[in-house]
């Protein structure tokens, strides 16, 4: 498709257009050994997945990421089309959402530490935390703005209140939910990171923290490339994904 | 009897800004096989004399009969073609859309899409059942409503301004698809419109209602000319003048 390969070209060049700037950035403009051009950190990058290390940090913090963010759409989806649907659920529910979607999953992460210590569980409890509200939100707007119009020409063909939730209101409302999610996925990679950096054994967190402590400088900039490509990725994942799903029927996602 | 009889049907909507009467002593009895045509100024209430009969809104006076049995809630009796296409589901195909009245009651993929087939056919989209709705044109759109609202065979066909947001050309080519359908299904259509000419080309009988608020029917007129409607005709000429005479009352009494 020459869209496509037009889209992947302007990506490259888009990276490469980065990594000029950073370089005549590094080189010529600060000149500072805290601030190092993009070939040394390249380097240092391949150094790091020649032994091994670079992917178990990725790792570590891609699992952790994929667990918290399946766990808190599990929930967050059923919760946002019942608070959607129901109204003595929304009057129920609503303060809950609006009330926690304020205290940010970083402010949180001292009580996951206290509670679930720093092994895994407090990681992903912060992922799924950080899924499951915006979630909620997104999934219950989507049964709101579900036409009135889709609606009426349901029941006047027929349908019963449960035919109406099962083949109008849920299909109406999966673009919400992906968009949603794919908003969820975004706030997660920025969770874990603080995450990792107060308390973790491994991940990319914890890369920058040790890397700061013993100032080695390639080693900060390797974890934050990383870090802003695989967020990338799996954005670009995720939208493919949607695509796939929902692109015939809504063009604009 | 009538198949649908609205007896001294009212409409008051009670909000916080006070009462608004839209719809006021509205009597009237559809025959089975008419073609009518309710036609008014826009505010007027038709609409909502509509969305009553289909049971989206209940009668605040008066009752709204079909079959002798009285209104209580939408059903399957009545087929409704809304005025914008936002009533499709985009995530189906067109075929999918046309089958999903049969879908409700139980009927098989294959059977249902065969029966689905045959009103695609009817509507002229024969080979357009596996578009979806955000690939069709906005005349295509409503042919496939349209043809949802027959595939499910109702008692009675509700039209609500159904080409309304359509240009010219197209309108008047889906006004002669749609007389040519009723004549060969026989279906009874209760189509609401603001369009004189729309109105004389397509019923039996027009009804004109009052205009709003608190709007009623005003007269009704047998349209006694054969199908198709030719247009530039004397006798399609005065009815269009009889018509026009007594909307124009209206817009003057204001």
């Amino acid at each position: 498709m020459n869209g496509r390969a037009a889209t992947v070209a302007g990506y490259l060049a888009g990276f490469a257009l980065l990594f000029a700037l950073w370089h005549l950035a590094a080189t010529l403009l600060v000149r500072s050994a805290l601030f190092p051009p993009p070939l040394p950190v390249l380097e240092r990058a391949a150094a790091l997945i020649a032994d091994g290390i670079l992917q178990e940090q990725v790792g570590a913090s891609l699992r952790r990421i994929l667990q918290g963010f399946l766990i808190g759409s599990a929930a967050g989806i059923p919760i946002g089309l019942a608070i959607g649907s129901f109204r003595p659920v929304r009057a129920l529910l609503e303060p809950w959402t609006e009330f926690f979607r304020f205290i940010p999953a970083v402010a949180m992460i001292t009580v996951a530490v206290i509670w679930f210590g720093i092994g895994e569980e407090s990681k992903v409890f912060l992922i799924a935390y950080t899924t499951v509200f915006v979630v909620v939100i997104a999934t219950a707007a989507g049964v709101g703005a579900v036409g009135r119009d889709k609606i009426r020409a349901a029941q006047c063909l027929g349908a019963t209140r449960l035919q109406v939730f099962r083949l109008v209101a849920l299909p109406a409302t999966v673009p919400y939910i992906l968009t949603g999610m794919r908003l969820a996925m975004a706030n997660s990679f920025v969770t874990i990171v603080a995450a990792e950096l107060v308390a973790s054994n491994d991940g990319l967190g914890k890369m920058l923290w040790d890397a700061r402590l013993f100032m080695q400088i390639e080693d900060i900039f390797v974890a934050l490339v990383a870090l802003g490509l695989l967020g990338f990725a799996t954005d670009r994942l995720f939208r493919l994904a949607i695509r796939a799903f929902a692109g015939r029927f809504n063009p604009t996602m | 009897m009538a198949l649908v009889s609205l007896d001294g049907v009212g409409k008051t909507y009670r909000g916080r800004g006070g009462a608004w009467e839209a719809v006021r002593d509205f009597t009237l009895d559809l025959a089975e096989g008419e073609f009518f045509c309710l036609l008014g100024t826009s505010g007027c209430g038709k609409t909502t004399v509509l969305n009553m009969v289909a049971g989206f809104e209940p009668p605040t006076a008066g009752r709204i009969l079909l079959d002798g049995r009285e209104v209580k809630g939408p059903g399957a009796d009545r087929g409704v073609v809304f005025q914008g296409h936002d009533s499709l589901y985009d995530w189906l195909s067109a075929l999918d859309n046309v089958a999903f009245g049969p879908r409700l009651r139980g009927m098989g993929r294959r059977a249902r899409r065969a029966h689905a087939q045959r009103f695609l056919e009817l509507v002229g989209l024969a080979g357009q059942g596996g578009k979806h709705p955000a690939e069709l044109s906005g005349g295509m759109k409503q042919r496939i409503q349209i043809a949802r609202a027959l595939a499910n065979d109702p008692r009675i066909l509700l039209m609500d301004e159904p080409f309304g947001a359509l240009d010219a050309l197209t309108r008047a080519t889906l006004q002669g698809e749609l007389s040519r359908i009723w004549a060969g299904t026989g279906k009874t259509v209760l189509f609401i419109t603001h369009d004189i000419e729309e109105a004389c080309a397509l019923a039996t009988r027009i009804g004109v209602m009052t205009r709003g608020p608190g709007g009623t029917l005003k007269a009704v007129l047998p349209v006694d000319l054969p199908f198709p409607r030719e247009r530039t005709s004397d006798a399609f000429m005065d009815v269009f003048r009889r018509v026009h005479a007594l909307i124009h009352e209206e817009i003057v009494r204001a």
